[in-house]
């Protein structure tokens, strides 16, 4: 199910102006929305045309109203991978001129970590429209920087946080505030890989170039490269902040190659209602893959897999009581209940039920993306934005903050401290969550 | 525990009513015709009777003769009590007389093809020891237990002087002992798939049973071919109505996983059992063939 249908579902289901109240951003998509922007073609400049910059370009190739007009990446082979499918486009090594590029009207951000923050406010100074590649920012102080200049500017500014725009995390979440597993009381997120999280180096002096994920002076690891993706979980389902984060980190397994950033780190969120959110990851064994789950008093919904799993017995038994009744009253005729198997739901063996049809489970061993994993989502979201200038609502604030508790907890296990958000940091927030 | 009401608004018909969830669904059994205290105590007994055999056959749980079984028997002949003697015993009969389409070994992954043309296990009655037939083999009595478990509770029923019951495990297994006080029979009706809550056929039971096999409620394909491992995707149902609970489950199940060719073959295995393929289209229209 793409969004286009998922919209069109909630249509039919008379629920579409719900849906947009509710997830405001998903306007983009919205038919309405494609009109106002039809015949006008996008012009776009990308910055950092490495794995995930030639994901993006991917979709964009498939998007008949966008057009790159710009490539940079101050690594030829990677600028050339992408000169391929533009080869008209302007070719820049420094971003600075490709930002002086009249032309381009908006810019994607798909360069290390630590150049997201200054990247980022220098496109939105130059006036561009930018989707920058998560996490936010490098730093908190960085992170509050970004968020700030975007607000000065009244800049449009998305963060590659694509599970706000996956159809089925938003119909899981709507399902949550609808109370379909009553009041949420955990919520756990995993990610586990076995793999050394390298990437191959042509001749020696490029490892801080293409590894730069293993080095800390160029990322926070797997808090900002996996955490910062699961952690708006808990503040979507929940409409509110994490109060405090302690956690732990260390090498375990891949110590031997000269990084130094954890490849095993678990963490807890504490809400101020008590509910704790978990993260963990571990590179050096993968079986149970990628896991997100809201746990509520009713029942679990699985995000991941987009199945919801019921704690309470579902009703049954009509068929006996209606025959316990005409005996009651002394005649006799059928009643209908037989069929085929039926499952005590609140079994742990039971199969649950999935959330929508025809949902794409992502397995998150894959380091570039994922098809159907929302990403398009995003990029159509955006594009309509570079069009239109309008900042969708409550987006950024969900990916600011998650930014923040990655980097909160990765400051925790360094510090080895439990460490709440200082109030310097706290921005407006309104849940994006259905009273 | 089991959840009892008794009803007396009938003087001359009271009823027992109780349930419970067991074996990942629930058995209901309505009674009538005893005393309150009657039907309180049956109540417990058979809620003892199904939880013990509920532990007797879960492979998950690793104190259980099962997963004993699944744990040893690959490496050595292991002796096991009468009852999964007899369970085991009656496991290879059925699989012999579906043509491999009921087997207990299914579950076995890419090994289950092998088990559904030989024997997964060796069984020697003098010593009540089994042995499986090769490593890939591992038991789940899944498709067995519940059909099992009703005959028991029925045998239970019966000797204790029970004359009218109608027994429903999780919809898909009905029992009946006598018939309704106000009929001949018990009257079920057969839910339509497609359409929930209209009836797709209409059975009648008198010390007899019937069970329903196809997808589950939620719309999932749960029945595995044992020839092949892999799940079959059909969308019809089978019916089977006969006198033991025990074999219209496991016949039932069979027929579903089989293929439209063999079915025939494997229901003339079965003196007196009778068999229907139900087809509920969305148009409403349901269509009911026997397997003859
Ligand atoms: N949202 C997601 O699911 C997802 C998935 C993968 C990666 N990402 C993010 O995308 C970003 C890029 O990751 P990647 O895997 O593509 O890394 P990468 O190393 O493959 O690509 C980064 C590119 O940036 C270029 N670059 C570095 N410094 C530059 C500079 N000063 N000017 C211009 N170009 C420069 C590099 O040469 C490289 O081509 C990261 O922030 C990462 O977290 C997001």
């Amino acid at each position: 199910m793409n969004r286009k249908e998922f919209l069109s579902d909630c249509g039919k289901m008379g629920v579409a102006g719900v849906a947009l109240s509710l997830f405001p951003w998903l306007e983009s998509c919205s038919e309405k929305a494609k009109q106002e922007v039809q015949g006008e073609k996008v012009r776009i400049g990308i910055i950092g045309t490495g794995s995930r910059g030639l994901f993006h370009i991917k979709h964009l190739v498939q998007m008949p109203n966008v057009e790159v007009v710009a490539l940079c990446d101050n690594y030829r082979p990677h600028l050339e991978d992408a000169a391929q499918y533009y080869p008209k486009a302007k070719q820049y090594d420094d971003y600075r001129r490709l930002l002086e590029n009249k032309d381009v009207k908006g810019v994607i951000i798909a360069t290390p970590l630590y150049l997201h923050a200054p990247m980022t406010i220098a496109a939105m100074e130059a006036g561009k429209r930018v989707f920058c590649e998560k996490s936010m920012a490098f730093t908190m102080d960085e992170a509050l920087e970004v968020y700030n200049r975007r607000k000065e500017l009244n800049g449009v500014l998305f963060i590659g946080q694509q599970r706000l725009f996956d159809p089925k995390y938003i119909k899981a979440m709507q399902m949550i505030h609808e109370g379909a597993i009553g009041e949420v009381v955990g919520v756990r997120n995993y990610w586990y890989r076995n793999n050394d999280w390298r990437r191959e180096v042509p001749s020696p002096e490029l490892e801080r170039h293409i590894n730069w994920r293993l080095y800390s002076d160029y990322s926070r690891g797997l808090m900002t490269e996996l955490a910062c993706h699961q952690l708006q979980n808990g503040s979507w389902a929940m409409g509110q902040l994490p109060e405090r984060v302690m956690g732990a980190g260390s090498l375990v397994h891949w110590k031997a190659d000269g990084r130094d950033v954890y490849d095993t780190v678990s963490a807890i969120f504490t809400y101020p209602n008590g509910v704790n959110m978990t993260f963990e990851s571990i590179i050096s064994n993968k079986h149970f893959g990628m896991g997100e789950q809201i746990l509520g008093t009713k029942g679990t919904i699985d995000l991941v897999t987009a199945m919801h799993y019921t704690d309470e017995p579902a009703p049954k038994g009509s068929g006996m009581h209606q025959l316990i009744e005409q005996i009651e009253r002394g005649v006799m005729s059928n009643s209908v209940f037989a069929g085929t198997s039926w499952a005590a739901e609140s079994s742990s063996l039971a199969p649950g039920k999935p959330i929508m049809q025809n949902v794409k489970v992502v397995s998150g061993e894959s380091s570039v993306g994922a098809e159907a994993d929302g990403s398009k989502e995003l990029l159509e979201a955006f594009l309509h934005s570079v069009v239109t200038g309008k900042q969708p609502e409550k987006v950024l604030e969900e990916s600011y903050y998650a930014t923040q508790f990655a980097l909160l907890a990765d400051k925790a296990m360094h510090e080895n401290q439990i460490l709440y958000l200082d109030d310097k940091y706290k921005v407006p927030y309104v849940p994006m969550k259905m009273k | 525990m089991a959840a009892f009401r008794y009803s007396d608004k009938n003087p001359s018909h009271p009823i027992s009513f109780f349930e419970f969830d067991a074996m990942h669904t629930r058995i209901e059994v309505l009674l009538t015709g005893l005393m309150q205290e009657r039907g309180e105590s049956l109540a417990q007994e058979v809620e003892r009777r199904v939880r013990d055999m509920e532990r007797r056959f879960n492979r998950f749980d690793m104190k259980s003769p099962l997963s004993v079984l699944n744990t040893r028997a690959v490496a050595d002949s292991v002796e096991v009590d009468d009852e999964l003697f007899m369970a085991l015993e009656l496991c290879e009969v059925f699989r012999v007389a579906t043509r491999g389409y009921f087997s207990v070994a299914a579950l076995s992954g890419a090994a289950s093809a092998a088990w559904a043309q030989g024997a997964p296990y060796v069984l020697d009655g003098a010593t009540h020891s089994v042995k499986y037939a090769d490593e890939g083999v591992q038991l789940d009595m899944g498709g067995f237990a519940k059909g099992f478990a009703l005959e028991q509770v029925l045998t239970l029923l019966r000797d204790s002087g029970a004359e009218s019951a109608l027994l429903n495990f999780g919809n898909s297994s009905v029992a009946a002992i006598g018939h309704h006080p106000y009929g001949e029979w018990w009257s079920v009706g057969v839910e339509n798939q497609v359409r929930r809550g209209e009836m797709a056929c209409e059975v009648h039971l008198c010390d007899s049973a019937m069970s329903v096999s196809g997808r589950a409620p939620s719309g999932e394909y749960h029945i595995v071919n044992p020839h092949t491992g892999a799940k079959v995707a059909q969308d019809e149902m089978i019916l089977v109505e006969g006198r033991s609970p025990l074999v219209v489950e496991v016949l039932s199940t069979a027929l579903y996983a089989a293929p439209r060719s063999e079915r025939v073959e494997i229901v003339k295995q079965f003196d007196g059992y009778a068999a229907w393929e139900i087809v509920c289209s969305r148009s409403g229209s349901v269509e009911r063939k026997r397997i003859e």
